[in-house]
């Protein structure tokens, strides 16, 4: 059988070419891994759903006598199948596990430094492919079109439409018309998010490995003591095979678990969407743009060339850009050229570990920003501007430096040893 | 580059075919902005998104079945405001199906109001676009001590007796306030909004196709 393949499709070469790849052993390595089980898990629940699912808000009469938008009761109609709140549930903590994953991913890229020459382009593809998954979650938000989700995306809707001269056209475009109100706009967020966007995060997500493949992993450090100069790892088949099998079932399981036990974004719950704003929050990995929209003050607004910056643009769009454009453009500032084979030891490059110490303390202290409203409610200190202010930038520029000096105290030391 | 080369770079041929392809490639994508435009869907006007006019009754946006409209007697001053659409006199239909024509009225006593505001109030009762001009989310809980509106979303806080000037929060401007009548005791909008509803959107509606 194997031979009457082989003749015709030449398996021993792609044996050799392909399934011989070295895999370097690491548990950060895994990371990825996780990020791509988590994208699987999300397609192939979401092909259950979309089955199921009615892109409309035309009223539609529930059983009890009620009129709600088709987009509400079909949701109804999937949790109510054998199984329908579970697969429901596990494509939404999916979705939290693969931003999740693909962030600390990112972490190890660059607390490594494997984002300098030759990687510089993966490692574009890469942020590209974070931000398109976090776009990908925000469309599907209004999808269950309760009133909770019809709020977040209006949100959503007002950052969109407040970009200077395009806004509105950008918002429109996207949501397909004024959200809420426009009857395409389900349909439009409904196609973006099961196929334009899944497809090119597929398309993405192939580019982004075959360039893993053709430049190889970067090597773990113990690859250099073992065997110098010499790609170290276990073949793809079968060692690394069985450990991602591994990994797929085990993540698998624990997120049916977790699905099982923790139904996601109860519908009922919210109910049918009202003029009646519910008290929402967002999701963990926007919650900290939520903080920088509630510490923004009304007076951050000038005019410029005919159109208004204005906080929700500032807050919404403009700080999350500039990130964005520093992340871009880190490869190309970053170019020292030491290791580049090998992952760098974050204790060995202290200015960017504490720099991205500091960029992680920023977003935790942006993210308490966002629980400013309870704060104040409950009296705390905490709901005063000038303390969220204080704390926002502050914790992040304390953290530099105490990371600094600490690791300078700490490695300094060992690493004037070793040049001894 | 040998004389073959040279003979092919400037040969007509050579420059026909490239100029075919050009423009072919150009018409092509200009005709792939003029689909493209379609993005933006048209806008449909139906009777329930129609915008908010003078002489509409003004009807509680909440509690479902019939639409009933708010009478002054059931509003007193320092309780919650309360959230309307307006319905067309003629033909009886609630504009609801337009988010910028959530209404929020509120009663105070005459004298809390300022004289700006009181001008367009009947009786203490004020009545402001429901949309907060921040994010556009409704303004949909009522600040008691401070007897404001205020939006979850942000938390956005409008004083709605001196002309929802914003009192904390990030909204850009106040929202703007609509002038009421009473008719047999019944609210009736005045005239139009006094201002933009809504998170203003930047070139929204003008380079429509």
């Amino acid at each position: 059988m194997y031979k009457w393949l082989d003749e015709r499709l030449d398996l021993t070469s792609l044996y050799q070419k392909v399934l011989r790849k070295a895999f370097p052993v690491h548990h950060s390595f895994f990371l990825g891994e996780i990020t791509l089980f988590a994208f699987v898990v999300l397609v192939l629940t979401g092909v259950f759903l979309t089955l199921n699912y009615e892109p409309s808000i035309r009223e539609v009469r529930l059983p009890d006598g009620r009129t709600v938008p088709a987009a509400y009761a079909s949701i109804l109609y999937i949790d109510s199948l054998p199984f329908g709140a579970v697969i429901r549930s596990l494509h939404h903590w999916s979705a939290h596990a693969m931003i999740a994953a693909a962030f600390l991913h990112m972490l190890r890229i660059l607390l490594t430094g494997a984002y300098k020459k030759p990687r510089e382009l993966n490692y574009l593809v890469g942020l590209a492919l974070l931000g398109l998954t976090v776009v990908t979650a925000f469309t599907g938000y209004a999808l269950p079109y309760d009133n909770y989700a019809v709020t977040a995306t209006r949100i959503g809707y007002g950052i969109a439409a407040s970009i200077p001269w395009v806004g509105g056209t950008i918002a429109e475009v996207m949501f397909g018309g004024e959200f809420p109100g426009s009857e395409r706009s389900i349909p439009r967020l409904f196609s973006l998010h099961v196929l334009w966007l899944p497809l090119l995060l597929m398309a993405l997500i192939g580019l982004h490995l075959l360039i893993m493949f053709k430049q190889k992993h970067t090597q773990p450090r113990y690859a250099e003591r073992v065997a110098p100069g010499k790609i170290l790892g276990v073949p793809m088949y079968p060692q690394q095979m069985v450990m991602m099998g591994i990994l797929f079932a085990l993540y698998v399981g624990i997120m049916t678990m977790i699905a099982g036990a923790f139904l996601a974004h109860p519908v009922e719950a919210f109910g049918p969407p009202t003029p009646n704003t519910p008290a929402v929050k967002p999701d963990w990995y926007f919650l900290w743009l939520y903080g920088l929209l509630q510490i923004i003050p009304a007076s951050w607004q000038f005019r410029l060339f005919g159109a208004t910056i204005g906080p929700e643009f500032i807050g919404g769009v403009l700080i999350p850009g500039i990130l964005g454009i520093v992340a871009l453009l880190l490869p190309f500032v970053d170019t020292r050229r030491d290791k580049m084979r090998y992952m760098e030891l974050p204790s060995e490059h202290p200015v960017r570990t504490s720099a991205i110490l500091a960029l992680l303390v920023f977003f935790l202290m942006s993210t308490l920003a966002g629980y400013k409203i309870d704060f104040q409610q409950q009296g705390s200190l905490l709901g005063n501007n000038a303390v969220l202010w204080t704390l926002v930038l502050g914790g992040p520029l304390l953290t530099f430096f105490l990371a600094y000096t600490l690791m300078r105290i700490f490695y300094g030391k060992k690493r004037a040893e070793k040049a001894l | 580059m040998d004389e073959r080369e040279i003979r092919l770079r400037t040969s007509r041929r050579r420059l026909f075919i490239k100029t075919a392809i050009g423009t072919g490639i150009g018409l092509s994508l200009i005709s792939a902005f003029y689909v493209g435009a379609s993005l933006r869907p048209r806008k449909e006007v139906t009777p329930e998104k129609e915008p908010l006019k003078a002489g509409d009754i003004l009807v509680y946006a909440q509690g479902g079945g019939e639409p009933k409209p708010i009478r002054l007697e059931e509003l007193k001053p320092g309780d919650p405001f309360v959230l309307a659409y307006p319905m067309d006199p003629k033909t009886k239909v609630v504009k609801s199906g337009e988010a910028k024509n959530t209404v929020l009225v509120a009663r105070y006593s005459p004298e809390e109001l300022s004289p700006e505001v009181a001008q367009h109030a009947v009786e203490g009762v004020v009545a402001y676009s429901a949309v907060c001009t921040h994010l556009g989310c409704i303004i949909s809980q009522w600040v008691a001590d401070k007897k404001a509106g205020l939006c979850p979303c942000h938390g956005g806080t409008f004083d709605l007796a001196r002309g929802a000037r914003v009192i904390a929060g990030p909204p850009p401007r106040p929202v703007p306030q609509l002038p009421l009548k009473a008719e047999n005791e019944v609210l009736v909008a005045a005239g139009e909004f006094l201002g933009e509803v809504g998170v203003k959107a930047e070139a929204g509606g003008q380079c429509r196709v």
